[in-house]
């Protein structure tokens, strides 16, 4: 009988654990409510017309994931707070869990949903024709086909991987430079190409090394195999390598750093948000990263939201290249205003990256 | 020597085989063969080690499913150890720590208290999940890097010596203690207690072998090996922690202990195999020689799998008492 008791102990225990782990983020979201809003104290009466809820839902990651998570969180918290609304996240834990997420933020008539990531896409716009009333933000979601009440935050990522290929190509010594990827998915491509393109737009005889993480639900979260394929490709020459899909980018990025020669004839760059700050192990080779302006847009798009002037399609953000911060005095003045010349004719739109899927 | 050679004939063609065919490579191209055996080799690390884990447990007669979990806790013990104390030396003893106290757990849940063997190890996944996950702190960075040694004489073989000889810690000491397992398991007087509680229990009890001692110090010593392989990927092939970092490992561990017939060697060469189909994987993707999509070329660590086991299907056999809870009678 005991022996029972003490099982059912330690199941329980496990299941509030995992509990803890998945869902449910309310000590969280609470403190973040505390800090940011006071007209809207939680989200009881999110159908009434005065109040404005807030919901995100996550893609397989966490609000702290250094990567497009954390940035679309801080936008569309900061965006909430602005506006004295209310905001509260989910972080998704399981592929399968999409839909029940929505349908959490749904079920209370939250006025904004923002779903991170492409591979939301199609539970976010099956959500948002079940729910007409709610309008849906989709970050990295491109809209094949216009839904009223959906609008794809979208980013020309083969510009910023193209402005930062056209820096690794003036950079580089050995000629070679490489790319550790995450899912072979439309933004990481983009990205990727983007690069390869600017590199050899710089850099006529430089051979880019391209290597994605191999089809699974880990591709974005698995550093260690990340690790190995950076160490692998700066075996075999490659001295710049640029690590784009979540964690496991994030493991390249921290074992190049760790290399002989990093920061002096070996360099880094990051991907999504400015790795400066969100990956400091990274910083002895981070010479800059390939950004998409993640924050800003989704806050644009939650305050057009709480104008009503939002509209359904897709909504182009920004795209660029971070800051050298440290390497500014090792990236050469005259590269530095190539690569910002570069970037200004990607904007302007003088200057074309040739990707295409 | 001989009756050894007859009696091994295939390990050792194979092996023969293999290792031609690498030094061909060697001489075409010595830096690309060196660099993919080093992935493969690095890749292949925590999955024997965590294959020991699974061997020693069924060879007892008890069944781990968490592995993946004792893995990660003991990944997320040895980080954050190395980074509070400031030692990775101490961040290694508090791993492999770690994964005594998950495989003690393992083994009273499971040994002690009868509790079914599957579920037991569930729970330690989500455990391990759960617990990692939410005192997980971002931004944390060893304090020292592992250092790499070489070892003399050995690590100056050419292709093989930088593979195997000059690494990490952990991944030198992989040999060793899969060498060390394979003969505690078959030539030492504990091995032969332990497969024979893992074989049929009663006939051991009778024998005068206490079943429950065994596999209670079994599951448990077991953990350590787990806390290696954990300590391994936190501290020595990622140099640092995130969630999920064990990306499961520790469940494709337990498809290497099948594919190497419960034999540490077996799941040695299965690992091996394993990690060199996936280094040869991202190289021909590097190298786009053969220009099919990304998608066919990940195949194939799986397909070379399935060939594998489906020639060597019918003649590999788990230990019969494996999974099942011993009671004495009477």
């Amino acid at each position: 009988m005991k022996r029972m008791r003490t099982l059912a102990g330690i199941s329980i225990l496990a299941l509030v654990l995992a509990a803890c782990s998945s869902g449910s983020t309310d000590t969280a979201a609470e403190e973040g409510m505390e800090e940011t809003t006071a007209a809207v104290l939680d989200d009881s009466n999110c159908a009434a017309a005065e109040s404005f809820c807030v919901g995100l839902v996550t893609d397989i990651g966490k609000v702290d994931d250094k990567s497009f998570n954390q940035s679309a969180h801080e936008g569309a918290m900061a965006a909430a707070a602005e506006v004295d609304g209310f905001y509260k996240y989910i972080e998704t834990t399981d592929t399968k869990d999409y839909a029940a997420n929505m349908a959490q933020f749904t079920d209370k008539s939250y006025d904004v949903i923002v779903t991170v990531g492409f591979l939301m896409a199609e539970a976010t716009v099956t959500a948002a024709k079940a729910n007409p009333n709610t309008k849906f933000i989709g970050v990295d979601q491109f809209q094949g086909e216009e839904v009223a009440n959906v609008t794809g935050l979208i980013f020309p990522e083969d510009q910023a991987g193209y402005g930062a290929g056209y820096l690794a190509g003036l950079m580089t010594k050995t000629n070679k430079i490489g790319s550790v990827l995450g899912l072979e998915i439309a933004p990481v491509q983009l990205f990727a190409k983007g690069f390869e393109a600017g590199a050899k737009a710089s850099n006529p005889s430089v051979a880019v090394t391209t290597v994605y993480h191999p089809p699974a639900d880990n591709a974005f979260g698995d550093p260690v195999w990340g690790a190995a394929e950076a160490k692998k490709q700066l075996a075999q020459g490659a001295d710049i390598i640029f690590g784009a899909g979540g964690g496991t980018g994030n493991g390249a990025l921290i074992e190049i750093a760790k290399a002989e020669g990093a920061g002096t004839a070996i360099f880094c760059i990051g991907v999504d948000t400015d790795q400066w700050f969100t990956v400091p192990e990274a910083q002895p080779c981070l010479i800059t990263s390939a950004v998409k302006g993640l924050t800003e847009g989704t806050s644009d798009l939650v305050n057009l939201a709480f104008d009503g002037s939002i509209a359904g399609g897709n909504f182009v953000g920004s795209a660029g290249i971070s800051d050298y911060h440290d390497f500014a005095s090792v990236v050469p003045m005259d590269v530095q205003d190539k690569v910002a010349g570069v970037v200004a004719g990607l904007k302007d739109g003088s200057i074309k990256t040739g990707v295409t899927l | 020597m001989l009756d050894f050679i007859s009696e091994n004939r295939k390990p050792i063609i194979t092996l023969a085989l293999v290792t031609v065919v690498a030094y061909v490579f060697y001489f075409l191209d010595e830096i690309k063969t060196t660099s993919v055996l080093v992935f493969g080799w690095g890749y292949a690390v925590p999955l024997v080690l965590a294959a020991m884990v699974g061997i020693i447990g069924e060879r007892t007669g008890v069944v781990n499913i968490g592995i993946e979990g004792q893995m990660l806790m003991s990944a997320f013990a040895s980080f954050f150890g190395s980074v509070i104390t400031g030692s990775i030396y101490l961040g290694m003893v508090i791993g492999i720590l770690a994964g005594l106290v998950m495989g003690a757990f393992l083994a009273v849940a499971a040994v002690k208290w009868e509790m079914d063997q599957i579920i037991a190890g569930v729970v330690i996944n989500i455990v391990a999940a759960g617990l990692t996950s939410f005192f997980y702190a971002p931004g944390k960075t060893l304090p020292q890097l592992m250092p790499v040694v070489s070892i003399p004489i050995l690590s100056d073989i050419p292709l093989i010596g930088p593979v195997f000889f000059r690494n990490g810690l952990f991944a030198l000491a992989t040999l060793f203690i899969v060498l060390a397992v394979n003969y505690a398991i078959f030539r030492t007087r504990w091995g032969l207690r332990s497969r024979a509680v893992g074989e049929y229990p009663s006939a051991a009890d009778a024998a005068g072998i206490n079943v429950l001692r065994t596999r209670m110090l079994n599951v448990t010593l077991a953990g350590a090996l787990a806390g290696c392989a954990g300590a391994f990927l936190a501290l020595e092939a990622a140099g640092t922690f995130a969630r999920g970092l064990t990306a499961g490992r520790g469940f494709l561990a337990l498809a290497i202990m099948i594919f190497g017939a419960w034999n540490p060697l077996g799941a040695l060469a299965a690992a091996l195999f394993f990690g060199l189909s996936t280094a040869i994987a991202s190289q021909l993707q590097a190298d786009e020689v053969i220009n099919i999509p990304q998608q066919f070329v990940n195949l194939l660590p799986f397909v070379m799998t399935l060939v594998v086991l489906a020639i060597a299907v019918g003649r590999v056999r788990p230990p019969a008492a494996a999974g099942q809870p011993y009671t004495k009678e009477g």
